[in-house]
């Protein structure tokens, strides 16, 4: 497979084929949803689009919360300000999010992007409007952030390639926090290709960002791959049916091992805890005086003002200050907060050992596209294990990619291929060679030249 | 009676903690960025300087150094907080575990911690106004164990540390806060946000007497946060005591652990030890000497400077008359070596004597008057006496210069005097030889 990057810059474009391209995706988009702001000055390079919590200077950048409403930061993010620094590339807008991208499918926030394949369904999320935008338009890259699964799930859900690197190879300066330790800005493309050279582009060493200090990236075959037992189990027949004919298909190329893994099974707990006490604090700041929601009435009581400026919060957002702000306070910290740390630092060795081996392969959501009616039928518990797979890898902050291999009933299905740190490469790779046998399908191809 | 202190006070460095924005800022609101006005995505960028001075602190007052230090996120709501929480330390704080002497007793430090500063409020009538010039300021934190057990003790204790802290280049002029925790019987009370020296010790005076009062009276004492009042001298109940529980510290995630094994800090000068070293086996006491260096850093130049040649007492009477009397802000060498000449020669400095030598003029002092018979003898009877510096002047005509300074020293003379009449009396000694 190609990279559309290439083949576009390659071509001759006509003379109104922005116009033309930008009346088309605005009429797409009221559709779709993916888009919450289309830069229509947009006139030479390859489109890019950063998710709604990514800063880009002038550009409303509102992490999909009423309570930065109209936010348009004063400055770039380091991933931004490095595609735009590149001839090859121009920007297409800023794509729609779950609230401070807290949700799986898309649907916590106001406006929710709908499935490129079919509207009934959910984007999947938190990136929905990235992954979506990359499902409808031939020429198109999404710069999008995974905390728990924010990349992979969206990815799978609209059949495009959805790949979160290494924590710390890309700058996170300028993303609008979910919980820090946890945050990757990624890429989702139309080919593992395009991934790659987004990637090249904006990762790297960044003064701006403490933590990012992975300079060195490799591309390690493995021969092995692993299935972890005990997480398969969970997924729906369906799907388990379908990944099987996955390992069918790897089982020329690859050793494929069934194995157990205790704490990438009880990954979900000490995510959603280290997730949400951190989420608290970066939520802090969102007091309606400075930047984004104004308040209205300034002569209140300090208390009586921060209370009730922050009521613009949504639901899932109003969840995880509460619960992230318990599990923060001195009598139970221990028990939940630095416990959950613990059982990271084990994770991550557990899943080091294994990734040195072989690569963990995985359905990428253990559902098929549930209809939007439906995932607001989802109890909070019954949605946060939606991010089974998708967890281990992000708590660990080992890249991963999701990518499609198959399509049931018309909707993609997504696997998820796990590496060891750095080397993220080795995972493009696999699904470059995986491409040359795979079609992909699309419903639109807006662009097309 | 148990006495602990959390002193605050600004690390000198020209940049802010986790930005670049400059600390010296007049206008309000002019001195800032999107990371120290905590706007979404930015996010802090730790200041190695702020680092290395705090580094520099703890190992002063014997800390062990940690190899790596990490930071916490103390989240309270206020609006001179941008971000809605601090950044400070906790278990991964630069320092911790150490000690100040005072005399013979140490008082413990329990942490050494670097913090940022929020921003300034400025009530304005009905409004509030913030001045974000200040928020991210580079604080250290100095936590102490409750060792003090008086008021002399804490005198002692702040101004040891003033005087430790003004040697490693903090500026002492800048305020010092503290938070003042008393306890006279089971039960801690915390006067919070304490500014300057004389409010510090005017709390723990209105405390003593409040809570001995309350234990005489059979009374019980509140476990509460009060609040000094500068205008009546006196503390009043902030708040019922709030606990750690309410902050709900983390980890800070944007900072990860920062090596510091490799970073560079002053080694410090503690004053009070220094000024026994050097009173040692002079008529002048350790408590002379320590008055003038503590926090002097150019007296005690001098004092080092000029030990060998003069005595203790002449340079410490000659700095006491230059700082007295001389242009404020400078010591030139050259002065305070003639002033302290002229001490030795028993004379008398008054002020126009340190004009006359500050502008490069001679100083305005009685000498001796002798005739010119009178002195020749005793320039005559010296050169006998030093045949040595006789052959060295011939040798390097500079030498002079001492036998000028060594005669008219000696004898209460005008240097120019001695010198006018020896060059010919030299010349011819000299051709003799
Ligand atoms: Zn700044």
């Amino acid at each position: 497979m190609t990279s559309y990057i290439e083949e576009f810059n390659g071509i001759e474009k006509p003379k109104d084929y922005y116009d033309d391209l930008f009346v088309q995706l605005e009429k797409l988009n009221d559709e779709y949803h993916a888009f919450n702001v289309i830069n229509k000055d947009a006139d030479c390079g390859f489109l890019f689009g950063t998710k709604a919590n990514i800063c880009v200077k002038g550009f409303e950048t509102d992490a999909g919360s009423k309570m930065l409403k109209g936010y348009a930061p004063s400055f770039n993010a380091t991933a931004v300000e490095r595609m735009l620094s590149d001839k090859r590339f121009a920007f297409a807008g800023v794509t729609g999010m779950d609230e401070f991208g807290f949700g799986t499918f898309g649907t916590n926030t106001e406006v929710p992007a709908r499935n490129a394949f079919d509207k009934e369904y959910a984007a999947g999320g938190s990136s929905s409007g990235a992954a979506v935008a990359a499902a409808l338009m031939k020429y198109h890259v999404s710069i999008a952030e995974s905390t728990g699964g924010s990349i992979a799930t969206p990815a799978a859900l609209n059949g495009v390639v959805g790949f979160t690197p290494t924590y710390g190879s890309v700058s996170r300066y300028g993303l609008i926090d979910y919980a820090n330790s946890l945050d990757k800005i990624g890429v989702m493309a139309r080919s593992s290709e395009d991934a790659r050279i987004v990637f090249d582009r904006i990762r790297g060493r960044d003064e701006y960002d403490t933590t990012c200090a992975v300079e060195k990236i490799t591309s390690e075959r493995r021969k092995k791959i692993f299935v972890i037992n005990g997480m398969l189990e969970k997924a729906d027949a369906s799907i388990k049916t379908s990944f099987e004919k996955l390992l069918n298909r790897l089982g020329n190329a690859y050793e494929i091992e069934h194995v157990d893994s205790s704490m990438m099974e009880m990954a979900i707990a000490p995510y959603y805890i280290i997730a949400m006490a951190e989420a608290s604090t970066n939520l802090a700041k969102y007091t309606g005086y400075k930047y984004g929601l104004m308040a209205e009435d300034f002569y209140k009581q300090y208390n009586e003002f921060f209370t009730d400026v922050r009521e613009n919060f949504g639901m899932e957002a109003k969840r995880r200050i509460l619960l992230g702000t318990f599990i923060r306070s001195a009598s139970v910290k221990d028990k939940y907060y630095t416990k959950a740390l613990v059982i990271r630092s084990m994770l991550i060795r557990e899943m080091d050992r294994m990734l040195k081996e072989g690569y963990i392969l995985s359905p990428t959501l253990p559902i098929k596209a549930p209809r939007i009616a439906d995932v607001r039928k989802l109890s909070p518990v019954e949605s946060y294990s939606m991010d089974l797979f998708t967890i281990p890898p992000n708590l660990g902050g080992f890249p991963h990619i999701s990518f499609p291999y198959d399509y049931v009933d018309g909707m993609p299905l997504g696997a998820q291929l796990v590496t060891g740190h750095g080397n993220d490469y080795a995972i493009l790779d696999f699904v470059k060679s995986w491409e040359e046998g795979f079609e992909y399908r699309y419903k639109t191809n807006l662009g097309e030249l | 009676m148990k006495i602990g202190l959390e002193v605050h006070v600004a690390l000198p460095t020209r940049s802010k903690l986790f930005c670049s924005c400059s600390t010296e800022a007049a206008e309000p609101n002019s001195s800032i960025c999107p990371i120290c006005m905590g706007f979404p995505g930015s996010k802090p960028m730790l200041n190695r300087g702020a680092v290395e001075a705090a580094m520099g602190i703890a190992n002063a007052l014997h800390c062990p150094i940690n190899r790596g230090i990490s930071f916490v996120r103390k989240v309270y709501f206020y609006p001179d907080l941008p971000k809605s929480y601090q950044i400070t330390q906790m278990e991964g704080a630069v320092g911790s575990n150490g000690y100040l002497a005072i005399g013979e007793k140490r008082i413990r430090i329990r942490r050494v911690q670097i913090e940022e500063d929020p921003a300034q409020i400025i009530r304005d009538g009905a409004l509030t106004l913030i001045d974000f010039n200040r928020s991210g300021t580079p604080l250290v934190e100095i936590v102490t164990e409750p060792d003090i057990s008086s008021e002399e003790e804490m005198r002692s204790f702040i101004s040891s540390l003033r005087s430790m802290l003004y040697y490693l280049g903090v500026d002492i002029n800048k305020e010092i806060k503290a938070d003042v925790n008393i306890s006279m019987a089971e039960t801690r009370v915390e006067v919070k946000n304490v500014t300057g020296i004389k409010n510090m010790i005017e709390t723990l005076r209105f405390e003593i007497e409040r809570q001995t009062e309350l234990i005489r009276a059979g009374e019980e004492i509140a476990r509460e946060t009060r609040g000094y009042n500068e205008k009546s001298k006196s503390t009043q109940t902030l708040r019922e005591k709030e606990s750690d529980e309410e902050y709900g510290y983390v980890f800070e995630p944007d900072l990860t652990v920062f090596d510091i094994a490799e970073l560079k800090f002053n080694e410090p000068v503690y004053a009070n030890d220094v000024a026994v070293g050097l009173a040692n086996g002079t008529d002048v006491s350790p408590r002379t000497v320590s008055e003038i260096i503590m926090l002097d850093r150019d007296s005690l130049r001098q004092i080092e400077r000029l030990r060998g040649r003069h005595s203790l007492r002449s340079i410490i009477h000659g700095i006491e008359r230059y700082k007295k009397y001389g242009r404020a802000g400078r010591v030139a060498d050259k002065v305070l070596d003639n002033i302290v000449l002229l001490i030795e020669e028993g004379k008398e400095v008054p002020k126009e004597a340190i004009v006359d030598l500050e502008s490069g003029k001679e100083a305005r002092v009685e000498y001796s008057q002798l005739s010119d018979e009178q002195l020749d003898e005793l320039i005559n009877k010296y050169l006998e006496e030093n045949p040595a510096l006789v052959r060295e002047y011939v040798k390097q005509p500079k030498t002079i210069n001492l036998i000028i300074e060594n005669i008219a020293r000696g004898n209460g003379l005008h240097p120019k005097e001695v010198a006018r009449k020896l060059m010919p009396i030299l010349a011819k000694v000299a051709e003799g030889k």
